[in-house]
């Protein structure tokens, strides 16, 4: 049941931050960008419902388009380093022996390195923007997924029915993309949801220090750190990207637990 | 069909299979039989170029005049299911969970004869059909879970027989199923077997089995082969002490037996690491000469075959 629990708490607060990312696209309340310095920091009123920032800039809508930019960095980053992870372990576990050793080295050396060092010495590296914090967060999960699908993949191999794909006169390859992959997805998929909430975790701290969304542009990160000059005069500037990110993180962390629990053969036979 | 000259498996913890020769004639249908961990699987997997990583080969092996000994993955891969094809043990394990039961039948069909999927789909229809699979448009699309034990095996014959090896290894087939589809499934295999012309090495530790099944028997003890011939010849006249062990040991069905204990081989076999250097059977055979353990017995000529035991040898 606990795992019920979860799976929907999880599922509600990544949908309601999606739902909000993507309206955002199209429509926010007020235009991202008007600022109205007369207006500025605004206590709640019809109009501007969560206030306005130090700018004058209606809160609510910069809220929103900080969850699209937020989520979509953290999402596409872990799936472009998630994808090239579980390739290079879906190659080490099909070949084995050197290629194997070698890449699992590899990985083991990456994570002798503090990850989120690594993403602000990459982004300083590459230069200060959305999509380099983007590739920065990519490129440290990309160990990660290595290591989980060549874990999961090597359960697999030995299954009697790779066997009989060999006796058919399958390839590694092909045995890899029509065996290996759907029989792992389960695991990838869960180690996903969970590495999503420590890339809003990440892309957050690097906007915060300037190495992720520039000016204009909306994102979490960014609002807490353009919020700290003000945090005595007002602070709920800072409270609410600090919510958006605490609820993101925690919603993809619930769905990640509930997901795997779920997907966890054991428990459902117990459950049976 | 098949010519294995000499054929040795090292594992780290010892010999799985020791010297072993054999052949396999076109549309010969061979049992090979011994209690479990003599190498029966381990030579069959050797046919089929898939030994576990850990096992060194050494010695010949042959298929339909192609020398293979050493050859690579890539070179075998071509073979398999072409010339020779395998199915196992465990139906039930044997089958992707995810794929469905006329993906997995199609799969070699595309792969190897080049089929586009319409004709491949047809094909395994007809293959599915062939194997007595009843209902085989519907159990197409079903997966796995869906079918029983032995209509999974049915299953895998037929992706066994997608490309019409020349040889079908079948490692005990049979050993996961109920009595009665058991013996279904060996009649199946050898009608196959006599209407291709597709040579049967037929792996089991079922004697009844293999008498029915086959034509000549090999025995396999702690990696040797120990004993060949005519399965009806070995099966009356046993030479080995190992064969007359086994036969002894066999379940009947006899109504003098069902009182008395059934005869069993002394001890167990021993593991890879612990065999005697001489004959493998060395300590657990009754009739054991004091050279039995040191010294490996030649194969000496039988009625119909050959056993490799030091009692064989002609007086001088
Ligand atoms: N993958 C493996 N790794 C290590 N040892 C193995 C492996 N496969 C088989 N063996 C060993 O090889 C010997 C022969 O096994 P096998 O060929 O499976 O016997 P059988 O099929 O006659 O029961 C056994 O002692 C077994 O423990
Ligand atoms: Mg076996």
């Amino acid at each position: 049941m606990r795992h019920r629990a979860s799976l929907i708490l999880g599922a509600v607060l990544v949908g309601l931050m999606a739902a909000a990312g993507l309206v955002s696209l199209a429509w926010t309340p007020w235009p991202l960008a008007e600022i109205d310095v007369l207006n500025k920091l605004a206590a709640p009123s019809a109009a501007h419902p969560l206030g306005t920032d130090g700018l004058g800039r209606d809160l609510l809508s910069r809220l929103m388009a900080g969850a699209a930019n937020s989520l979509s960095v953290a999402a596409g980053a872990v799936l472009l380093g998630g994808g090239i992870g579980t390739g290079l372990g879906l190659l080490a576990s099909a070949w084995g022996g050197r290629v194997e050793e070698a890449l699992m080295r590899l990985c083991d050396l990456s994570f002798a390195f503090p990850a989120l060092l690594f993403a602000i010495m990459l982004a300083a590296a590459f230069g200060p923007s959305l999509l380099n914090t983007g590739l920065a967060i990519a490129f440290i999960n990309v160990p990660i997924f290595a290591r989980v699908a060549r874990g999961a993949a090597n359960q697999v191999w030995v299954r009697d029915f790779v066997l009989a794909g060999r006796a058919a006169g399958r390839g590694r390859a092909a045995i890899s993309r029509d065996h290996i992959v759907p029989n792992i997805a389960a695991p990838l998929i869960v180690q996903a949801t969970i590495e999503i909430a420590t890339a809003i975790l990440a892309e957050a701290a690097l906007s915060y220090l300037g190495l992720g969304a520039q000016p204009p542009a909306a994102s979490w990160g960014r609002m807490l750190a353009e919020a700290q000059t003000l945090l005595w005069v007002a602070p709920m500037q800072a409270v609410w990207p600090g919510l958006c990110i605490t609820a993101a993180v925690l919603g993809f962390g619930l769905l990640g637990d509930g997901l795997r629990d779920w997907a966890d053969p054991r428990l459902v036979r117990r459950q049976a | 069909m098949i010519r294995v000259e000499g054929l040795s498996a090292a594992l780290p913890q010892g010999q799985a299979l020791r010297d072993v020769s054999l052949s396999v004639a076109r549309g010969e249908r061979l049992g090979l039989v011994g209690e479990s961990g003599s190498g029966k699987s381990m030579l069959g997997l050797a046919l089929m170029g898939m030994v576990p990583d850990a096992a060194q080969l050494s010695g010949r092996i042959a298929l339909d005049g192609q020398d293979m000994t050493g050859a690579t993955e890539a070179a075998w891969q071509p073979l398999r299911a072409r010339k020779v094809a395998m199915i196992f043990q465990e139906p039930m394990t044997a089958l992707d969970p995810l794929v469905r039961i006329g993906e997995t039948v199609m799969e070699p069909l595309i792969l190897h004869l080049k089929m586009r999927r319409r004709d491949a789909r047809a094909r395994a229809l007809d293959l599915l059909a062939e194997t007595g699979l009843t209902e085989p448009e519907a159990k197409m699309r079903q997966y796995p879970h869906q079918l029983s034990g032995g209509q999974r095996q049915r299953v895998l014959i037929a992706l066994a027989l997608a490309c019409d090896p020349g040889v079908l290894i079948a490692d005990e087939p049979t050993t996961a199923l109920d009595a009665q589809i058991a013996l279904r499934i060996t009649d199946l295999l050898v009608r196959l077997s006599r209407d291709r012309g597709m040579a049967l090495i037929f792996i089991s530790h079922d004697l009844a089995a293999v008498a029915r099944a086959t034509e000549r028997l090999a025995v396999m003890y702690g990696g040797d082969l120990v004993e060949t011939g005519a399965t009806a010849e070995v099966l009356a006249n046993p030479r080995h002490p190992y064969t007359q062990g086994l036969i002894a040991a066999r379940p009947r069905p006899d109504p003098a037996m069902i009182r008395k204990r059934l005869p069993v081989i002394p001890g167990t076999v021993p593991t890879l690491g612990d065999l005697p250097r001489g004959c493998r059977f060395a300590g657990r055979c009754a009739a054991e000469l004091p050279r039995c353990a040191g010294t490996r017995p030649a194969p000496w000529p039988t009625a119909s075959g050959q056993a490799a035991c030091h009692l064989l040898e002609p007086a001088p």
